[in-house]
């Protein structure tokens, strides 16, 4: 393990100024009489942003001490501290279970505990994002992990969310147990616990590639179902359903975004231990280990993905209450992602085993190619994909309850009851506009309907895949065969999934209900659901931008070739003024 | 900020009244009555950027133009703005050899050698401003504020008074933008964004029956023509490679040349000709056929009058229907290439103008009679357009500017009069109102001298353009200064467009030079003098007809013994001064500008630096202006001889007498009838097509959802199967996990080894 040194800390500020933000908020909120636990967080999470701001990098990468940060971990970074935000929202505003069920006085005290903890997740998550060392992406995982299940038990104690709660801490113990199989399988091939190391001794190819070979798949295996665990992917998907179902708004928001982030950044460095440097002295050369490696990796992924974007999708058909709806739509997301991973594994094999060149001219395909690659794609989905989840749970966090049915003036009204279903949210569009035109637009968009971002998301996610051998005819259990059908099956599941959003944008507006929603839920959720309303409208009107930062990033990873992908800085290329007199 | 161009301000022109559409939206319940101000002064402000823009660039290049005279200093005026780019996509374009489109690439072919020839498709938000632009948005928010002040009366105590006036405010963002677009994706977004502030403002009080009709009528009307630019933006995709008006540079790379851009506008031959720019042009024409009523796509704007009245003066009257003449006027270089299409738009014009004038004389409702006269009027315009001269351009822009304010008077001041009159419009039921509501009778009286084309009234000196603009194709000879160096070539086709001679016919250099020679399709016959002469006697009689009808309106309505329906009760009186002031404006703008215009040439020599207008071949068809004494007599006479035709049949008598009709006898049945177009069309369009939406519908539920259903079970099945897996149980979640890893190890060391 290369020695630590201060330039190392200077790497990891800003997941110091997290740590320091929770250890205030602890403190602060138990001896202090601190109310404000959120602020704090916000506030924390402000300085990691500006502290991550300024290690800036354009294509360089810095390492020291198991850290590395190049464009990527920014990326993943920054995309992670304003999802933190939005999420510290929706957070701060899902207080009324926690109120009803402890008491006003009790609950002010506990948003302390539950801010520091929170924050405490998202500076394992920052770690994740720039580990460059096994030992510090597992110690990272588990900085994930961990305050994840405390906040699952913090914010409900009725039945069913101590349920969620035990559910995912032991299922979350098997992930780590299984991702530590691995982490042992990745040292055997590498001898080192270092990622840079594993992956010069990976694609060495002199006589240590056997042991290599023979641990491959045992690696890939056991890492990508730790991987599925964040991501809620097959075969590690079943809790998601149940535990969103048991926990409030905000926690649901949280796990269906964050999480995933840190299973996305885990696949995405096992692949590129196979994917060879595109500069340097051993550019391009892979041994038969790290070409095995590349080639199991896609068709596992490959596989997943169909796998688990379909299980998610029909199941969510079934589904009438809305968390849980929500659950098996995000399980279906993560297998979108898991194309766009697919895609960069199996384009890192074509480029390691060179096919015939590449015939001039291809039509459709020649449509995307340099603009996003597998890895870019996956990148821009999830940034798309976060900030409407966030504002669907944003907007049902600030809806809080609704009335149940109640018929005239007299008597006393019932007591309210949470928003958990679907028919739940009938007549909104008559009752709260703003809300429901916020839900509308947001589901629009995980549905992919143009031009909302997730429409660019899926497209670019497709087309990637469309590309892996596009010059190479179609032939039974070729490359471009399998990557073909992949593109269909999600574009099936895009449509899938088209129905069960349609049915709650539908309830919302052309069904009338008695029942009035209270909307009664904090502040701070409607702000994160107008938030994510602004993001997703910016993304709609210029995508470019986040295309552009989306293709740094995934490049830095996926290690695409800096002369395939001439993206013209956006904005300067119409610069044109012709005036002639 | 360095160095801030004043165009940039351009930007203002539509985000202003999109502001104040958004406010009114938001606030519009809050500020009640007063919902009027934030579109107000919106458009206020926008109308003060506009003109001082105009001011300032008609100053620039008039300038320029004093400076160097002459044929040979025809340059062109044009200026970007590019807000930002929505989107872009590399290599997206790969052209078939031989296009124009192909030879661009060429120069983008050294940045990706291994994709010979692809162009980018860049998506951007880009405006332009030229001299076109600059009169366009001077003309929409001008008349937008007039309108806008005047709704303040008109439209007060409605329920819906906020509503109408975001509407209103988002109507003229929306033609801002149609109008300085700079790319033909954004021109077709906000050509359908005016039709569905059209559509809206139409169905205004969408309780009544006839406006929700009429407001369906009209959008289902527009779709067909909406279609047109739809496949016409497929086509110079195709085409060009490109969607951008301006040439655009790529880094480091040579300059793309964009449709209308001036790289492509000095070459002649980069504009593509033949059966494919045919097909495009007459794409174009269908698409403002649709959005400016002209036959047989009109029928909806007779019925659009059931909108209110002040949307009726600035949509239907003023603006939005001009959209159609903008579309060609810009498009003037891709039509200049193909002189069949060309010529197919002033059969179609002309056509319209005379048939809708016929209509016209028979109709009993005020508002109707200036529908109609609307048609007929965007029909002169596009009569002038085809001739494909400049002066036919600039004539028709300058009948645009005359008629946007004259028929936005008389519709504002129809208005006046329903307003006082309780709603009532037909003429029969009133008359003798002068005595009633003098300003608005002087007033409407004023706009009708200027319709019917009496000198020295707007309308007379763009209507004489127009008529002389047609004169010269008939009669080249007559006009020996139109572009007599041209016709010195006697092309043998017997053509006379102006392009033809100049550029398409290939000289023996070009053929040897190996330019394909040009193409040339079977409409392009129509292109012959004969065409011509007709046009010009429909449009002659026309002008007759249009005198007849607007005076009989006028006598019908303000003149003979005074008379007020019921509706009206007792307090029939002159309108509050909130809509007599912007008639009155609108009055001294019709009674002035044209002559104003007229005799110092400044439109039309500031509108010949756009640099459609300024393509070589339009330009050299520049003729010295010159008022054509003959052509003035003729066309005084036609109206006169309507005036006195009117005010034989109906000066002085009681409005409710059917005069005309037994004049005019079985014709009369068929002129008030409407030529039975609307029963004609209904025949045979929407009927067969109701048949074979019955039948589709059939096919549909039975056939085709059978299928979808059983499809749409599939996965409702595969996830009741998948459900069973969540048991909830802990145990078999962790199997599960657990699992699913062993099974994945084995299956990769089984690809692994196998």
């Amino acid at each position: 393990m290369p020695a630590t040194s201060l330039e190392t800390f200077v790497l990891v500020a800003p997941e110091i100024a997290l740590v320091g933000a929770a250890l205030v908020a602890y403190l602060g909120g138990a001896f202090l009489g601190l109310r404000h636990g959120w602020l704090v967080a916000l506030a924390g999470i402000a300085a990691a942003a500006m502290l991550g701001g300024c290690q800036a990098v354009d294509g360089a990468v810095t390492a020291s001490g198991g850290v590395v940060v190049d464009a990527f971990s920014t990326f993943v970074r920054q995309v992670v501290l304003a999802l933190g935000a939005l999420v510290a929202l929706v957070q701060a505003g899902d207080v009324f279970q926690a109120a009803a069920t402890r008491g006003p006085g009790v609950h002010r005290g506990g948003t302390c505990e539950e801010a520091g903890t929170f924050v405490l997740l998202l500076a394992g998550l920052s770690l994740v994002a720039c580990a460059g060392d096994l030992v510090l992406l597992f110690a990272g995982l588990e900085l994930v992990s961990i305050p994840t299940y405390v906040l699952l038990g913090l914010k409900r104690i009725d039945g069913r969310g101590q349920e969620a709660a035990l559910k995912y801490f032991f299922l979350s113990l098997v992930a780590s147990a299984l991702f530590l199989y691995a982490v042992v399988c990745l040292y055997g091939i590498g001898g080192s616990t270092n990622l840079q190391h594993i992956a010069t001794r990976l694609r060495a190819s002199d006589g240590s590639t056997g042991m290599a070979l023979a641990l491959v798949p045992a690696a890939l295996g056991l890492a990508a179902v730790g991987a599925a665990f964040r991501l809620a992917a097959v075969p590690m998907h079943f809790y998601a359903p149940d535990v969103y179902e048991g926990t409030g708004p905000g926690n649901a928001a949280l796990l269906s975004t964050l999480p995933k982030v840190a299973g996305l950044v885990v696949l995405a460095r096992l692949v590129a231990l196979g994917i060879a440097p595109a500069v340097g002295p051993d550019a391009g050369s892979v041994g038969p280990a790290a070409a095995a490696h590349l080639d199991l990796a896609w068709q596992l992924i490959a596989i997943l993905a169909a796998v688990t974007m379909t299980v998610g999708n029909v199941m969510a058909l079934w589904q009438r209450n809305l968390r849980r709806l929500l659950a098996c739509s995000s399980i279906a997301h993560s297998g979108y992602l898991l194309v766009g991973v697919a895609v960069a594994a199996a384009a890192a094999a074509t480029r390691a085993a060179p096919a015939p060149p590449q015939a001039a001219g291809g039509d459709l395909a020649t449509l995307w190619t340099g603009a996003l690659g597998g890895m870019s794609a996956a990148l821009y989905y999830l940034a798309t994909y976060a900030p409407a989840t966030i504002g669907v749970f944003g907007a049902v966090a600030y809806l809080g309850h609704r009335w149940p049915q109640w018929a005239s003036g007299d008597g006393p009204r019932p007591p309210r009851e949470e928003i958990s279903t679907v028919d739940d949210l009938d007549g909104l569009a008559g009752t709260n506009p703003v809300a429901a035109f916020a839900i509308a637009v947001f589901l629009l968009s995980l549905a992919g309907i143009p031009p909302l971002p997730g429409f660019w998301g899926k497209l670019s996610l497709a087309a990637s895949a469309l590309e892996v051998d596009w010059t190479v005819p179609l032939a039974a259990g070729g490359r471009r065969t399998w990557f073909v059908g992949l593109a269909i099956v999600l574009a099936v599941n895009a449509a899938i999934a088209a129905a069960y959003y349609l049915r709650i944008i539908a309830a919302m507006y052309f069904k009338s209900s008695r029942r009035g929603v209270q909307s009664d839920g904090g502040l701070a959720a409607g702000i994160a659901m107008l938030a994510c309303l602004v993001i997703v409208a910016a993304v709609t009107v210029r995508p470019s931008s986040l295309f552009a930062w989306a293709t740094l990033a995934g490049d830095a990873v996926s290690g695409a070739m800096p002369a395939a992908t001439t993206s013209v800085p956006p904005s300067s290329t119409l610069d044109v003024t012709a005036v002639t007199h | 900020m360095p160095d801030l161009d004043p165009t940039s301000l351009l930007v203002l022109v539509p985000a202003l009244p999109l502001a104040g559409a958004v406010v009114t939206v938001l606030l519009g319940r809050l500020l009640g009555r007063h919902a009027h101000w934030p579109a107000l002064l919106s458009i206020g402000a926008a109308a003060v950027v506009a003109v001082s823009l105009l001011v300032g660039l008609a100053r620039e290049v008039l300038v320029t133009e004093s400076t160097t005279h002459g044929p040979a200093a025809i340059t062109a005026y044009e200026r970007i703005v590019p807000l930002w780019q929505w989107a872009s996509v590399s290599d997206a374009y790969a052209p078939a050899a031989g296009t124009p489109a192909a030879a661009a690439g060429e120069d983008l072919a050294a940045r990706a050698a291994d994709r010979p020839n692809s162009l980018p498709l860049t998506l951007g938000v880009d405006l332009r401003f030229d001299p076109l632009t600059a009169v366009m948005l001077a003309v929409i928010t001008c008349v937008g504020l007039l309108v806008a002040v005047y709704s303040i009366g008109y439209m007060h105590g409605d329920p819906g008074y906020p509503r109408f006036f975001a509407l209103v405010a988002a109507f003229v963002f929306s033609m801002s933008m149609l109008v300085a677009a700079s790319n033909f994706l954004l021109v077709y977004v906000f050509w359908e964004a005016v039709g569905a502030c059209s559509y809206l403002l139409i169905g205004f009080w969408f309780s009544k029956p006839e406006a929700a009709r009429a407001a369906k009528k009209a959008f289902l009307v527009n779709r067909v023509g909406d279609f047109g630019l739809a496949v016409a933006v497929f086509l110079l995709w195709m085409t060009y490679g490109t969607l951008n008006f301006h040439d655009t540079t790529l880094v480091d790379t040579a300059p793309l040349p964009g449709i209308l851009g001036q790289l492509r506008l000095a070459d002649a031959s980069a504009v593509v000709g033949g059966a494919v720019g045919t097909a495009i042009c007459l794409l174009l024409l269908l698409a403002a056929c649709g959005k400016s009523a002209q036959l047989p796509l009109h029928v909806w704007l007779p019925d659009a009058m059931e909108g209110p009245t002040p949307a009726s003066a600035l949509i239907h009257a003023a603006t939005m229907v001009t959209a159609g003449i903008y579309l060609i006027a810009r498009c003037a270089p891709l039509f200049v290439g193909c002189p069949g299409a060309l010529t197919a738009v002033s059969v179609v014009g002309a056509t319209t103008a005379l048939v809708a004038a016929l209509i016209g004389t028979m109709q009993n409702d005020l508002k109707r009679v200036l529908a109609y006269s609307t048609i007929s009027q965007l029909g002169y315009m596009f009569a002038s357009l085809g001739t494909g001269t400049l002066l036919g351009f600039t004539a028709a822009i300058f009948h645009l500017v005359t008629h946007a304010f004259f028929k936005a008077l008389l519709f504002l001041g129809a208005g006046s009069v329903m307003h006082s009159m309780g709603g009532v419009i037909d003429m029969r039921r009133f008359g003798g109102l002068r005595r009633i509501m003098p300003v608005t009778a002087a007033t409407f009286l004023v706009g009708s001298l200027a319709l019917a084309g009496v000198a020295p009234f707007a309308g007379f000196f763009s209507k004489d353009e127009i008529l002389a603009t047609l004169h010269a194709k008939g009669w080249p000879d007559a006009h020996g200064t139109h572009g007599s160096g041209h016709h010195a070539d006697g092309h043998a086709g017997g053509g006379s467009s102006p392009y033809r001679l100049a550029s398409v016919t290939p000289t023996a250099a070009e053929i040897a030079a190996g330019r394909p020679l040009p193409e040339t399709v079977g409409l392009d016959a129509l292109d012959a003098p004969g065409t011509w002469r007709v046009l010009f006697w429909m449009s002659l009689v026309t002008a007759g007809l249009t005198a007849f009808y607007t005076f009989r309106a006028v006598f019908m309505t303000f003149t003979g013994p005074t008379r007020v329906p019921d509706e009206a009760g007792h307090h029939a009186h002159e309108s509050p001064p909130v809509m007599t002031l912007p008639l009155v404006i609108l009055a001294v703008a019709s009674a002035v500008a044209g002559w104003w215009l007229f005799a110092t040439h400044l439109l039309a020599d500031f509108l010949a630096k756009t640099p459609s207008l300024a393509t070589p071949v339009i330009a050299a068809t520049a003729a010295p202006h010159a008022f054509h004494w003959d052509l003035a007599i003729q066309g005084s006479l036609a109206a006169a001889f309507g005036i006195v035709v009117a005010a034989f049949g109906h000066l002085g008598r009681r409005s409710d007498g059917p005069q005309m009709e037994r004049f005019l006898g079985p014709l009369g049945t068929l002129f008030a009838n409407r030529f039975y177009l609307d029963q004609i069309e209904a025949a045979l369009v929407v009927r067969p097509l109701q048949v074979l939406a019955g039948l589709a519908a059939a096919f549909d539920r039975y056939a085709i959802d059978g299928l979808v259903d059983f499809v749409g079970r599939i996965p409702v099945a595969l996830g009741a199967i998948v459900r069973r897996s969540q048991s909830g149980l802990l145990q078999r979640y962790a199997v599960g996990g657990a699992l699913g890893a062993l099974l994945l190890i084995a299956a990769l060391w089984w690809r692994l080894t196998g």
